[in-house]
């Protein structure tokens, strides 16, 4: 992912605005092994590279279910088309990465693989999962490939059903970053409850909030605040969920996730209490410099509006000496979010 | 054996509970309730401290202060507050039940120019969707027909009942037309760029409309020869019985909309959207045409917006003097119950509390024209409210205690509180 960030994509702005500093960038879940995963920090104004999070922990999308088995496309011939295959996806790709690192450990001549390097990471512990998922079985059964081939998966996004097995995961020891009350959009998240993360943070899994939604992603806040209101989590326990827990799922805790001497100025400034609706961020700082400043937007608002009509009457102008017209484009960006393809 | 045998029907008993989540629809009101010492939200702008509300026989009979005389059961809401029902406009709750699967889709038929086609009758009044609306406060809705030009007729429909014609509040009240767009989406595969370009046909689909609705008109000046259902079913816009939803967003499409609408002799005519409502308040003011804003959690559509645009978009339209509401046609029915919330957030970008309150309230009422019975709590309207723990519009103190529809005591249970209680007990003991 980090080849495809965009760094003038004006959500990141947006997010800022909404009191986000850092996010992790993942692609669709058509597959169930996927592409490698992003971290950046929400630098307005660097480039591509500026953005990614410095020495940036290994990460890599897998996905579970109704996606990677296709159950809503009009075509029934790629393999998996069951969460029965999915498992034995998974079977095949560790077996074969297992045996392709002790060919390569071995000293014998071997052949470059980079598909099976990336897979042989995982079994290393040098590379995580980020597991998008939903129901108990194919959460179950992520777990029982993992204990297998003897590595923990990190995190399982989405994971609606999480609360059902919630001691299974607490014992694997992965954390679970879900939606604070997403349900009814596939079959597969019928049981999708909103008291998912309560239940899951009451037995010992480090929860998430995640939003898989450009919308959604800046208000984290508020999503954090519905595990209040659905299954009664503490005010401070819920509010981990967008700040350490996260930064623990992603292992940059130790630079970001909290205010603590030693780590990242990475803060924000809310108008009230960070949880409320009726909050807004009135600056948002990453490493001690200011992304986002109320004030400042105002400003920017008043210049933004005046180069526009500077603009147009330029436009007029040059319409009214003759020069050549077009018609109007509109500047309006497609959205991509886990579904899409 | 006959031990096991026990174990096993309470088991199924378990499983059948589970299985057959909808909870049932509570009964008539039948003793008099007061609910004493409340923060009353009144729906209007306005708010009642240390309110005692009396309701009888599913009608609100007192509202007053401290002094009032209580009657009946007496609900003791001291640091509590009571709402009207909110009300949710352009949704096709009960017509679809998992976007994902075909099987349980009823929102959009087939055709453009459909208004003839009725979503009371495909409304499922057991719908699991529908009954997760009521724990946040959302008691009654508009079921409204999706897709095409002309979607269909849509119907108001409280959220407690065992069938369709139970449901009903009010049936066929409005017809929903998707006005044309000046842009399109780029169509990428037959080589098009992935984005908005000029729809070249915007003109055309606009005379298509136009002449749909005049035809409509002259159908109903005389007595037809032959029977069209289309024709038929639009002529309560001309006779003011039924109201116009109609949905755009551009500038050039609101004034077309709105003024070729008004012009055909369409008596009321709503804007559903109106995401440069803002540009051309003068018109909408001059017509008389209210606004079902889109709602706040959503992002602007362009770069150069303000990040905050779709959040103060409705303090923008209210201040123009504008009568205005708040749906959320557009997104998925589950978010539907996240609508206080989208108040909630006009609230912090400005609006007044109690005016970001009306929004989902008194003026979704007044505009869908179901006031005379809901949307603010007065007396002689229907008991259908809620006391909330507290402020409702904020995610963070929404908790609901009691819900009443008619003044039926309706169940703030739903499927997921009960998988959240049936799994809670998994965990007991570990």
């Amino acid at each position: 992912m980090t080849d495809v960030v965009d760094p003038k994509d004006v959500d990141i702005y947006r997010n800022l605005a909404g009191g986000v500093t850092t996010i992790q960038l993942l692609h669709g879940s058509a597959n169930p092994i996927g592409g490698q995963s992003a971290i950046l920090r929400l630098k307005w104004g660097e480039d591509a590279e500026g953005l990614v999070f410095q020495k940036m922990p290994k990460f890599i999308k897998f996905a579970l279910g109704e996606n990677v088995k296709q159950s809503n496309w009009q075509s029934y011939s790629r393999f998996p088309q069951t969460r029965m295959g999915v498992e034995q996806v998974f079977m095949d790709y560790f077996q074969r990465a297992k045996e392709y690192d002790a060919l390569k450990k071995s000293g014998k001549p071997f052949r470059y693989d980079e598909e099976m390097e990336t897979i042989a990471e995982i079994l290393r512990g040098e590379r995580f999962i980020s597991c998008h998922s939903y129901v108990q079985s194919e959460i179950n059964m992520l777990m029982k490939v993992a204990d297998k081939f003897d590595f923990t998966v990190a995190t399982f996004t989405h994971i609606l059903e999480g609360y059902k097995v919630a001691d299974k995961m607490a014992e694997h020891g992965v954390g679970g970053s879900t939606f604070s009350d997403w349900w009814a959009y596939k079959y597969e998240v019928n049981d999708a409850i909103q008291y998912n993360a309560a239940i899951m943070a009451e037995h010992g899994v480090t929860v998430a909030i995640n939003s898989d939604d450009a919308e959604m992603s800046r208000r984290l806040n508020q999503e954090a605040a519905k595990t209040v209101k659905y299954g009664g989590m503490s005010e401070i326990e819920a509010w981990k969920t967008v700040t350490l827990n996260p930064a623990k799922l992603l292992h940059v805790d130790d630079r970001v996730g909290s205010i603590e001497v030693g780590k990242d100025a990475d803060l924000v400034l809310w108008s009230g209490h960070p949880m409320s609706v009726y909050t807004k961020a009135e600056k948002t700082l990453i490493e001690g410099a200011v992304y986002f400043d109320l004030e400042k937007d105002k400003v920017q608002r008043a210049a933004i509006q005046e180069e526009r009509s500077k603009l147009i009457a330029l436009m007029l102008d040059a319409k009214a000496k003759g020069a050549k017209t077009q018609s109007p484009k509109q500047n309006q960006k497609p959205k991509y979010h886990c579904d899409s393809l | 054996m006959k031990k096991i045998q026990s174990y096993f029907y309470i088991l199924l008993l378990c499983i059948a509970q589970v299985g057959f989540a909808q909870q049932t629809p509570a009964g008539p009101q039948k003793t008099a309730i007061s609910i004493t010492n409340a923060t009353a939200h009144v729906g209007d702008g306005t708010i009642i401290e240390n309110c005692t509300l009396v309701f009888e026989d599913g009608k609100i009979t007192t509202l007053g202060g401290a002094e009032t005389t209580t009657k009946g059961e007496v609900i003791d809401a001291s640091g509590k507050h009571i709402y009207p029902g909110f009300i949710a406009p352009g949704k096709s709750l009960g017509l679809i039940e998992v976007d994902a699967v075909r099987a349980s889709n009823d929102q959009d038929e087939i055709g453009s120019l459909i208004p003839n086609i009725r979503s009371i009758i495909a409304y499922n009044a057991e719908s699991k969707v529908v009954e997760s609306m009521r724990p946040n406060g959302i008691l009654l809705g508009q079921v409204t027909p999706k897709g095409g030009r002309i979607s269909g007729t849509s119907s108001i429909v409280q959220f407690d009942a065992w069938n369709w014609e139970d449901a009903a509040v009010k049936t066929d009240d409005g017809i929903h037309l998707n006005w044309p767009g000046t842009y399109r989406r780029g169509r990428w595969w037959m080589g098009e760029p992935n984005g908005f370009l000029p729809n070249k046909k915007y003109q055309e689909q606009v005379v298509e409309v136009m002449d749909f609705v005049n035809n409509a008109k002259a159908y109903g000046l005389a007595a037809a020869e032959q029977y069209n259902g289309p024709f038929a079913a639009m002529q309560g816009l001309f006779s003011g019985e039924q109201r116009l939803y109609v949905y755009a967003n551009g500038e050039k499409e609101i004034i077309d909309a709105v003024t070729k609408l008004k012009a055909a002799g369409i008596t009321h005519v709503i804007l559903v959207g109106g995401y440069q409502a803002h540009k051309v308040t003068d018109i909408l003011k001059a017509k008389d045409i209210p606004v079902l804003v889109n709602f706040t959690h959503s992002l602007p559509y362009f770069d150069d917006d303000d990040y905050d645009y779709t959040y103060k978009l409705p303090k923008t339209l209210v201040d123009a003097g504008l009568t205005v509401g708040l749906q959320n046609a557009s997104a998925s029915n589950f978010q539907t119950r996240n609508l206080p919330f989208y108040a909630g957030q006009a609230a912090a970008f400005g609006l007044e509390k109690e005016k970001a309150l009306q929004l989902i309230t008194g003026n979704n009422a007044k505009i869908l024209g179901i006031d005379n019975n809901y949307g603010t709590l007065a007396i002689g309207k229907s008991a259908t409210l809620f006391i909330s723990e507290g402020d409702a519009l904020d995610m963070r103190t929404n908790q609901l205690s009691r819900a009443f529809i008619d003044g039926r005591d309706i169940s703030l249970e739903t499927h997921q509180t009960e998988l959240w209680k049936r799994y809670s007990k998994k965990y007991e003991g570990k």
